[in-house]
């Protein structure tokens, strides 16, 4: 039942089918036709996003997790206050940038001209619109790995730090040789949910650039859909899905299997 | 005993409901493509077409703007669910038609419910939007729903101010979009122009220029030059004279920050669709006025909005229904009154030549731009290849010239040999 759509898809991925008219069978045309300049550029896209979404997030995330981990309520505070963008819908926070980023009467193309800084069209220019999804992308989620930190920080035992500080260890070396250590398992499994997650990403896109200017902000799955949904080149889509899932696969394997070590290594 | 009651009540109820069921309406589906003010004014209109009569009742359903409405139709047309009645945008009838999604119109519109064919204006016809390419023309399958053309919207405030005149001309054009463009630093306080980087408004200049989509017998494309020619002049007025906004997004979403960009008076003209004069006329706190847009070797513009279809695949007895619903919707006092709340043309000339229709024209003068200026309306090829060379070919590359990435030139050779490759598989 599960693999049902990944084996639609491969089927439909041999024919040339636009839903108005009988489908065709092609053979491989659909994967020859994926081997172009374009889908190149749309696979270039979605590294870049997902990397920067990956690194940004998790560096943020464990940053304010070093910062907020205490039981103060000012620290409560906080954590809620971030968490509570990872819990609204990527519809709200879309639109929300969409508003900010205006670059003539965005609140920050008002604060930049303030401290006197050229305004930037974060998502009309197509050298920076990807990285300008990229930031919006970290500002939603990094609440998730600043809880997922958290809870791994708390689960270090205080001795060890504590041992380590009498020995005269200093703050970075007590990070460096304990603390970070200590959360690998917990940064191998944000880096694996978090890469698919990013690579799975699509609302931010749909609302806030359509994949434009031109394909700067093309990432996979709106590939997908704009193959499917705009052009009705379900074959072609079909077979960018198929590569797609045998993507996927492959990282979280790729993935699983460093994983494995790391566990062995730790136990 | 209870037993028996609850049997009886069963009994009754089943009597109550038999006959009522066979002598109810024929219920058909509508499923169409306008989203805030004109889905209201389109349901109200449905409204009153099941109230004006007793025989059929047409449930509309909203689908999305026009390109996600199309994906649905397909999508329910591939499993034989489509809606007996929706309406679609003329660049993807022919395609659709050749696959053979359509009810042949002909029986209906001259049977006994027919319609007055001989009063549809001419320009709003399909017979009227299509170029046959030299073949015989394709049967009647759509009649005219909302129909549009772009016009040229202008803050007669800024105008006055400055002093200029309504451009009639692009070079006209390109004048008064330097003289209404207020700077503050490097910064651009008011764009004297913003036009959405679309297919429609580049079709409107490729024509103006002198160009044309294909060649006469639509075997081949034939749009390189005067297609580049008509990109060309918003890549210069964007990047050379810096008086031209180029509205972020895809599709619709450029065509609203166009509309709200006028609204907040942060551009002096724009070009957008005479379908938005209610929007304007009612959010506008300056006055405006509307004109044709300014021409080169002529004054062109393609048309735009939707015509109705029936399904062939939809049973018999809701075609029934779907035809007397658009019958209705096509007479005159509803494509006056859909006009009047919207700014979509009326479609009969009937309509137009109305006392109601002419008063309201004088007190409203910006309404009749549209209409006066479908004198210049050019047709598009009658061709399977045409919404996929406008979805693909055209309308994803022309921004690229605006942002510098290719030239006019080079995004024109390119589309014209890919439309080629389209037309050479049809």
């Amino acid at each position: 039942m599960y693999l049902y759509p990944v084996a639609y898809s491969a089927w439909v991925s041999v024919y040339e089918w636009d839903l108005a008219t009988p489908a065709r069978y092609v053979g491989l045309q659909n994967y020859r036709a994926l081997w172009s300049a374009e889908f190149g550029e749309v696979v270039a896209n979605t590294v870049w996003y997902s990397v920067g979404v990956v690194v940004l997030s998790q560096a943020l995330g464990l940053a304010l997790a070093l910062a907020l981990n205490n039981r103060t309520r000012l620290g409560a505070l906080f954590q809620a206050s971030i968490f509570s963008s990872y819990v609204v819908s990527w519809v709200a926070v879309s639109l929300l940038w969409i508003w900010l980023l205006d670059p003539q009467y965005g609140l920050v193309t008002y604060v930049l001209r303030l401290v006197g800084l050229p305004s930037v069209n974060w998502l009309g220019d197509h050298r920076i619109a990807l990285w300008s999804l990229v930031l919006v992308t970290v500002w939603k989620t990094v609440g998730y790995p600043l809880v997922i930190y958290l809870a791994g920080l708390q689960a270090i035992p205080g001795d060890l730090l504590e041992a380590a500080a009498l020995d005269g260890a200093g703050s970075w070396q007590r990070f460096r040789h304990i603390t970070w250590p200590l959360l690998a398992p917990t940064s191998l499994f944000l880096l694996i949910t978090l890469t698919v997650a990013s690579f799975q990403g699509f609302d931010i896109v749909r609302i806030m650039t359509q994949g434009g200017p031109v394909t700067a902000t093309m990432i996979y799955v709106y590939y997908i859909y704009e193959q499917a949904f705009q052009y009705f080149k379900l074959g072609k889509a079909s077979a960018a899905v198929v590569i797609f899932f045998a993507l996927i696969v492959g990282l979280t394997f790729l993935q699983w299997l460093l994983f494995r070590r790391r566990l062995h290594y730790t136990a | 005993m209870r037993r028996a009651l609850a049997l009886l009540l069963i009994a009754g109820l089943l009597g109550a409901a038999g006959p009522a069921v066979a002598q109810g309406p024929i219920v058909a589906q509508f499923w169409y493509s306008f989203g805030g003010k004109n889905r209201e004014v389109t349901e109200a209109h449905i409204k009153k077409f099941n109230e004006s009569q007793s025989k059929y009742r047409i449930e509309g359903t909203f689908q999305g703007d026009y390109f996600q409405a199309l994906a649905k139709i397909r999508a329910a047309a591939a499993t034989k669910t489509a809606p007996a009645v929706f309406h679609v945008i003329g660049e993807a009838m022919p395609q659709l038609w050749q696959a053979g999604l359509f009810e042949n119109l002909e029986p209906y519109a001259k049977g006994a419910n027919g319609t007055n064919l001989e009063d549809f204006l001419p320009g709003q016809t399909q017979h009227t939007y299509f170029d046959y390419l030299g073949k015989p023309p394709a049967p009647l399958f759509a009649l005219p729903f909302f129909r549009s053309t772009p016009i040229l919207y202008y803050n007669a405030e800024m105008l006055q101010a400055k002093g200029v005149k309504v451009p009639t001309t692009w070079d006209e054009l390109h004048d008064v979009a330097g003289k209404l463009t207020v700077r503050e630093g490097s910064d651009v306080k008011v764009y004297g122009f913003e036009v959405p980087i679309d297919w429609w408004f580049w079709y409107a200049m490729l024509h103006e220029a002198g160009g044309s989509l294909l060649t006469a017998d639509g075997k081949k494309a034939a749009f390189r030059e005067k297609g580049a020619e008509a990109l060309q002049f918003w890549v210069d007025l964007v990047n050379k004279d810096k008086t031209m906004k180029r509205p972020p997004g895809k599709d619709y979403n450029a065509w609203e920050v166009t509309n709200t960009d006028f609204l907040n008076q942060r551009v002096a003209m724009i070009y957008t669709s005479t379908a938005f004069l209610n929007y304007m006329t009612e959010n506008a706190k300056f006055k405006f006025g509307t004109a044709f847009l300014p021409g080169k070797a002529k004054q062109a513009v393609p048309t735009g909005g939707t015509f109705f279809v029936i399904a062939r695949d939809a049973p018999a007895p809701q075609k029934e229904a779907g035809w007397a619903f658009i019958k209705w919707m096509t007479d005159p006092a509803q494509t006056i009154s859909l006009s009047k709340a919207t700014g979509y043309m009326p479609i009969r000339t009937s309509a137009v030549n109305s006392p109601e229709m002419q008063d309201f024209y004088k007190q409203n003068p910006n309404y009749k731009t549209a209409i006066d200026q479908l004198r210049t309306a050019q047709r598009f090829p009658f061709s399977p290849g045409l919404i996929e060379i406008q979805r693909e070919v055209i309308q994803p590359n022309l921004e690229a010239a605006v942002l510098g990435i290719k030239t006019s030139a080079e995004i024109m050779q390119a589309a014209e040999a890919k439309a080629n490759e389209i037309l050479g598989k049809q």
